[in-house]
């Protein structure tokens, strides 16, 4: 037949996918990455480079918007699925491709900046279209230029605004900092919180579940909570090292994660493990593009509400992934425990404190993190600390219920 | 002795180039394959081609108030220069313009990738855009002048800036054996002007793929076949600088020098996932503090024994 046809099933065969996880998604974002890794089909960075769009997690009204605006930019042949459960992630990535392949969904008529407002917004990449003190100036394209302000040796300068946020790739999803930048420095960050539209408040973040069940007087063992606390850092350091473009340890820290889950017994993991964590903590580059980023004392971060390894890390980025690493190879070798859950062991976060879940107190400490950082050292300290956007979503009720 | 050949290489050696280029590709999907725990299987190499037909079907992209003609025209330099840069790679014996002053133009293609790299970081009028293009700047800073220490060193042990007499002044031992800080300093380079792997600042995930984050279709192919084309063309150039060109026993010439490229090119490939990203914030503080004054006192070896020759 024609060749618009076979074109289309070479689109189907290896389609870009943009994951989007909605706050609570975790458990159907872990699935969709996993089948995404076994089966070949790359996650997508931006919805330029992407064919389908898959939005993971239970339906967030409050983002809908900001989804919508995401599949606009996506380029023809596309398709687009929600799968709000795990087991949902398989059919919903089938019917996505079924549907590339057929003619019909070249919509050509569409085109990328088809919202109609002209001002380019991506969620999570925003251009020079946001309107802050712009001194009014405009550009024919309805775009206002680049405003200046001092810099820190007080040159007037540029400044670009970009928010990071709710969606860009390796990003909790939720919360969004808007940055205020002149080169590549950050002179202002605002985190704005998601707000209530986001999370019911309902549900018990994924990772803190076993935590949870057990403050409810259900009975945990140690193992299966250091399972699901080990899988949790290793999650978080897949992420911080795909941030850091080492796209080789990223993979393995997602695989090693995704093994954890599956239940493989500790006697198979161990030795994996081992190689991972001492390659990427001994790793001198690694420190040596990391090192004096975001620096957060132990009794600062008390101060302001945070546990857990952040808090114990007492210092700057190596410190903090390093004790995720060490947290990670103690766990692995309590996968076998049966004893009940003491009361006192911690969270992948720490320990909900003040009705909230600690989540909620790293987001916080962000802007103040991240004002005089450049653009890349943001990215890494956000990830080094890695605020869960389920238990922003899950802030309010989640806790109080249970203290 | 390198003569230029005839009509027929001025399409053989882009054919060449793109063999390489693939079967790179292919490699790094393999390696690929083996860290996210899949079958590493002929189907898994070649599976990346298929972005071939997907990007050529994909739905051209608009943005609001682009910069058109610059965007395009940066698009199109990288792959165009990567092309340009292996015309006076010798193939065995043979280049396709054995130029005078090869070196020379083999580096003038590379800094085209530069302005190549700005424009279509500056063309869509987008900020990750922008800053992966500005990144690349400040990545060439850094790389750039032990790169061409490390060119130079090779030309001053030969004395001479073509390519096929460095290829042979080698007769016994090759350059990268008495200058192998400047083999690693170029080797650098090249990663650096592929921006791929530890030099892909410019296109970090950090910033959404930066300069490659609002391309789609006949833009994004054309801009990660010039990653390719480049690194394969930068393992190329390495066996005439470094690696005495097609000389060797046993085989043809020509068999020497695609087996040599082969090599550099599968070493490049490992490197790729085996390290994190270089900010170019923390490289520039090396380039300048140490390679440069390295690839200096190296370049000036060379200088002192063609002077005692």
């Amino acid at each position: 037949m024609d060749l618009t046809a076979g074109a289309l099933r070479a689109v189907a065969a290896r389609p870009h996918v943009l994951l989007v996880a909605t706050p609570g998604g975790t458990a159907a974002r872990l699935a969709a990455e996993r089948r995404l890794r076994l089966d070949d089909l790359p996650l997508a960075r931006t919805p330029a480079e992407a064919d389908i769009l898959l939005v993971a997690g239970p339906d967030r009204p409050g983002l809908r918007p900001a989804v919508d605006r995401l599949w606009q930019h996506l380029p023809a042949p596309r398709a687009r699925a929600h799968a709000a459960t795990p087991d949902a992630i398989g059919p919903a990535l089938e019917r996505c491709r079924t549907d590339l392949t057929r003619p019909s969904r070249v919509d050509a008529g569409h085109s990328s900046d088809g919202d109609g407002n002209g001002n380019g917004n991506h969620e999570g990449h925003k251009g020079h279209g946001d309107h802050h003190d712009h001194g009014g100036m405009e550009m024919p394209a309805g775009l206002p230029m680049a405003g200046t302000g001092p810099d820190r040796d007080g040159l007037e300068l540029d400044q670009l605004h970009i928010a990071l946020g709710p969606f860009l790739i390796d990003w909790p999803t939720g919360p969004t900092v808007r940055l205020t930048l002149q080169g590549d420095v950050i002179q202002r960050a605002e985190l704005e919180e998601p707000g209530e539209q986001l999370g019911d408040g309902g549900d018990v973040p994924f990772w803190a579940e076993p935590w949870a069940r057990a403050a409810e007087g259900e009975r945990i063992g140690i193992g299966q909570a250091a399972r699901r606390r080990a899988a949790a850092q290793l999650d978080s350091l897949g992420r911080l090292l795909a941030v850091a473009g080492w796209a080789g340890e990223a993979t393995t820290a997602r695989r090693l994660r995704d093994d954890l889950l599956d239940g493989a017994p500790g006697a198979a993991l161990r030795p994996g493990v081992r190689r991972f964590a001492r390659r990427v903590g001994r790793s001198r580059t690694l420190y040596w593009l990391t090192r004096g980023l975001g620096p957060l004392a132990g009794s600062r971060a008390r101060a302001a509400g945070v546990g857990g390894p952040a808090a114990r890390a007492d210092g700057d980025v190596p410190a903090r992934y390093r004790t995720w690493l060490a947290d990670v190879v103690r766990d692995v070798d309590r996968l076998a425990e049966t004893a009940p859950l003491p009361a006192d062991e911690e969270g992948p976060r720490g320990r909900p404190a003040g009705g909230e879940w600690p989540s909620a107190a790293l987001a916080r400490l962000l802007p103040d993190l991240l004002e005089g950082a450049e653009l890349a050292a943001a990215r890494l300290i956000v990830a080094s600390l890695d605020p869960d956007p389920d238990e922003l979503a899950a802030a309010a009720r989640g806790v109080t219920a249970r203290d | 002795m390198t003569e230029t050949a005839s009509w027929w290489s001025l399409p053989a050696a882009p054919a060449l180039l793109l063999t390489g280029a693939v079967l790179a590709v292919a490699g790094d999907a393999l390696l690929a394959a083996r860290d996210a725990g899949r079958p590493r299987t002929v189907a898994a190499a070649v599976r990346p081609l298929l972005e071939v037909v997907r990007l050529l079907a994909a739905q051209p992209r608009r943005m609001p108030a682009p910069d058109r003609l610059l965007w395009r025209s940066g698009v199109v330099t990288v792959p165009v220069a990567a092309v340009l840069s292996v015309l006076v790679v010798p193939f065995g014996h043979r280049a396709v313009a054995d130029l005078s002053v090869g070196v020379v133009w083999f580096n003038a293609m590379e800094v085209l990738t530069w302005a190549g790299l700005w424009l279509a970081g500056w063309g869509p009028n987008a900020a990750f855009s922008l800053i992966g293009g500005y990144r690349f700047v400040a990545q060439g800073l850094a790389y750039e002048l032990p790169l061409m220490f490390a060119l130079i060193s090779a030309a001053t042990g030969a004395q001479s800036l073509r390519v096929g007499e460095i290829a042979e002044a080698q007769q016994g031992l090759w350059f990268a054996v008495w200058m192998p800080v400047a083999f690693v300093v170029y080797l650098a380079g090249v990663l650096a002007f592929s921006f791929l792997g530890p030099f892909g600042y410019p296109v970090g995930r950090d910033i959404a793929s930066g300069v490659l984050g609002e391309t789609s279709g006949v833009d994004r192919l054309l801009l990660q076949a010039g990653r390719w084309l480049w690194l394969t063309s930068g393992a190329a150039m390495a066996v005439p600088l470094f690696l005495g060109g097609g000389a060797g026993p046993g085989l043809p010439a020509w068999a020497w020098s695609a087996l040599k490229t082969l090599l550099v090119l599968a070493l490049l490939v490992w490197v790729l996932r085996r390290l994190p990203v270089l900010r170019a914030d923390r490289y520039v503080e090396l380039a300048w503090v140490v390679l440069v004054p390295l690839s200096i006192l190296q370049a000036l070896v060379p200088a002192l024994v063609v002077l005692n020759r």
